[in-house]
């Protein structure tokens, strides 16, 4: 019975690998996943080498002289009147900025004239200089001694190092240091929109194959030679396999572009300082002047067991869900004569599917919440929520009640399944109603 | 010695009954035909015989056990809709199966290159299945049928969708099969090819077997005692010879000089004397009994005037 199920598995799997499809798929989304986050740090870099002339017209006095000219934009001061500024010809400067003389009680009196579309941040850059120009202006007005001193000794940016609170591991602050919460909310996303994907196309994959062969009448052949139970284990075992060494090929070429590509983006003050972290230095005693959030990210995205944990459960999980899904998604396929006919039948198996999607997001607001530990634990959005609490250390115990629930129900529902697709397979014509398909599972 | 005996199988689905208390017996070596009206319930009692549903009540035995599990590998099955997967190569396809059926990889890939040289398709392995014709597909799918040498076999409406030429092929191959040992079941609305290569014959109509046994027992039992005589002579002679043995039915002079006559006899007793009559009286050319076809019989035995 065992070899019969590698049969088919075999089948399954090498029909479907060997497909260009999947090759192109599996090798193209990682470069695009990469070509998506890295292209816009690059298109910012290149854009970012030209600088805008704005011309100043400043009739208060006050905010010209302290407009400070960086990479990005090149302020010149005018004495000349506005009107006879905005006669020049247009490639003279990129804007014309124009105070009014009451901008300290007027705060539309500032205006700037473009002769080309200007970006977000160009004027999002003038704003807030203007802001600060003035802000300091006003508080001039109190009078107060050595005031840019005491401005310059009260500013302060605080990071937030969180750290987990366990009693057991006091004297070694690695264990200590909890994850960066950023990170743990981005993979968290990542994770479970990974999962949402994985289960809803993969599961229609199984239907689809079921549909597909059964109209082709392959079943009747198949089912003289091996028990419908087999067929549908071995194709849900070959399509998950499948998944798997899809999963698998794009963690080792994320890892081993992180591992050659990370190092050499990275200033080598950082990367001194992250070596200084890993071996359990404080973040603050390193690099006083680097940003501590960065750091703390980077610490955990560099933390070999934290990602061989969520690798792992990630694993899992999205076997144990995709096993769940793909015995009802075979049930349905094999109810069913063709794709029109099963979306009524695969409604219901989407819902939750889609479902805990929208839970996914109000548990990385709060994974500990209720909802976030009962939605985890329940088979059918556990592997979703429970991926997206993961990344958050959420106790050991938890996430093994959850896998085994998950297993539980799988086998009880492969039990169930593999009654109507074993009636399914023979049936053709009319489209089944639920009522019949609960009659069929009870045939003998 | 029956290799396979179905002692009241019984199956129902959601409203109707498929089969009705079904008993019959298939002898080692035969060919067997299961015929009967579409929706009479063949193809469930195939299905049952495969151990692809199984039946409410009543048991199957095989080679004298009741069926189990393992008998699957001794047993050959062809569905009436072909099914093979399209977009996968002949050959590998071919093999799949067969190592479904028990077969090791080398020993299929063996048996197949034989059977497809002699089947002329070898040029077809490395050739996707959806580029086959039907016929093609069909000659594929029977091969990997009989490919892993089954006792029984199993066909579910074989001739259908093949040309003259390859039902020929087909026919042979199944005459071979069974010389070689095996039992061949199919199951037909093809009359004549029941004629031609079926031994027995079971005759399934509203879920009921209502006609079972030996075809030959079975036209000669429902024959009427129906006799033609062709002869070259005088019909008025003749008449006046026989005409008080036997019921005349028909006669047909013919003024070339071979005519015919069908005659109705009673009983064995007054064939010997009818024959002496008729002999005595013209030129005898032959002498023989109008057997029903099976064509009539089916169509008899399903409208109830058997």
């Amino acid at each position: 019975m065992k070899s019969k199920i590698g049969i088919i598995i075999g089948r399954e799997f090498n029909e479907r690998v060997r497909k260009k499809s999947f090759i192109i798929t599996t090798l193209l989304t990682p470069l695009l996943m990469i070509a998506l986050m890295v292209a816009p740090a690059l298109i910012m870099s290149y854009s970012g080498g030209e600088t805008k002339q704005i011309a100043v017209v400043d009739e208060s006095g006050i905010v010209a002289p302290k407009l400070q000219s960086n990479e990005e934009l090149q302020f010149q001061t005018l004495d000349i009147p506005l009107d006879a500024v905005r006669k020049l010809p247009a490639d003279a400067y990129f804007a014309i900025l124009h105070i009014g003389s009451d901008i300290l009680s007027n705060p539309t009196a500032a205006r700037l004239y473009t002769n080309s579309p200007g970006g977000i941040s160009t004027e999002t850059n003038i704003c807030s200089q203007i802001e600060s120009i003035i802000e300091a202006e006003k508080l001039k007005m109190y009078n107060i001694e050595n005031l840019p001193q005491i401005l310059a000794q009260i500013e302060t940016k605080i990071a937030l190092q969180s750290f987990k609170n366990d009693s057991d591991s006091t004297d070694d602050k690695q264990a200590d240091q909890a994850s960066s919460s950023i990170v743990a909310t981005v993979i968290a996303y990542v994770l479970s929109f990974m999962l949402y994907m994985f289960l809803i196309i993969y599961g229609a994959m199984v239907m689809q194959s079921v549909i597909e062969e059964k109209n082709n009448r392959v079943l009747e052949v198949m089912v003289s030679s091996v028990r419908p139970f087999q067929m549908m284990l071995g194709k849900i075992l070959g399509v998950a396999s499948v998944a798997v060494v899809q999963i698998l090929i794009w963690l080792v070429i994320i890892f081993v572009a992180g591992y050659f590509l990370v190092p050499s983006l990275l200033p080598d003050d950082i990367t001194a300082a992250l070596v200084m972290m890993q071996q359990g230095a404080e973040a603050g005693s390193v690099a006083p002047d680097a940003d501590i959030d960065l750091l703390q990210a980077l610490l955990t995205l560099t933390d070999v067991g934290y990602l061989m944990k969520i690798c792992a459960t990630l694993l899992l999980f999205m076997v144990g869900g995709f096993l769940l899904y793909a015995a009802m998604f075979a049930a349905a396929g094999s109810a069913v004569d063709n794709a029109q006919d099963a979306q009524q039948l695969q409604l219901p198996i989407t819902l939750p599917i889609i479902l805990s999607l929208i839970i996914m997001v109000t548990v990385i607001n709060d994974p500990t919440s209720p909802i976030a530990f009962w939605c985890s634990m329940f088979p059918l959005t556990s592997p979703i929520v429970m991926m997206a609490r993961i990344p958050y250390d959420i106790p050991a115990w938890e996430i093994i009640v959850s896998l085994l629930l998950l297993y539980a129900t799988f086998a009880v529902t492969v039990w169930g399944a593999a009654k109507i697709y074993r009636v399914g397979i023979l049936m053709h014509g009319k489209k089944p109603s639920f009522k019949e398909l609960w009659r069929w599972m009870r045939y003998k | 010695m029956d290799i396979l005996q179905i002692e009241n199988v019984s199956k129902s689905f959601a409203n109707h009954k498929a089969l009705d208390d079904v008993s019959l017996t298939i002898p080692q070596g035969s060919i067997y035909g299961f015929l009967g009206p579409n929706g009479a319930g063949k193809t469930t009692l195939l299905r049952i015989i495969n151990r692809i549903t199984a039946p409410d009540s009543g048991r199957v035995l095989f080679d004298g056990h009741p069926i189990t599990a393992d008998d699957i590998y001794s047993i050959g099955y062809m569905p009436e809709e072909r099914g093979l997967y399209k977009k996968m190569k002949v050959g590998e396809q071919a093999i799949f199966f067969a190592r479904l059926k028990g077969l090791t990889h080398s020993e299929a890939t063996k048996r197949l290159k034989e059977w497809f040289d002699k089947f002329q398709i070898s040029d077809w392995w490395n050739r996707s299945v959806d580029e086959l014709s039907k016929g093609m597909a069909q000659k594929v799918q029977f091969i990997t049928t009989i490919l892993h040498s089954p006792k029984l076999l199993i066909f579910d409406e074989p001739f259908s969708g093949f040309d003259p030429i390859n039902a020929n092929l087909l026919k042979s191959e199944i005459l071979e099969l069974r010389d070689k040992g095996a039992t061949i079941i199919f199951s037909t609305h093809n009359m004549s090819s029941v004629e031609e290569i079926c031994d027995h014959i079971t005759l399934i109509n509203k879920s009921r077997n209502i006609l079972s046994g030996n075809v030959k027992e079975i036209r000669h039992r429902h024959g009427a005692n129906t006799f033609e005589l062709d002869y070259r002579g005088d019909e008025a002679t003749l008449l006046g010879a026989i005409g008080n043995r036997c019921e005349i039915m028909e006669s047909n002079p013919s003024l070339t000089g071979y005519s015919s006559i069908k005659i109705h006899i009673a009983d064995d007793a007054q064939l010997r004397s009818v024959i002496s009559a008729a002999n005595e009286s013209v030129n005898l050319r032959s002498f023989r009994e109008l057997i029903p076809s099976m064509n009539d019989i089916f169509i008899r035995a399903v409208n109830g005037t058997l």
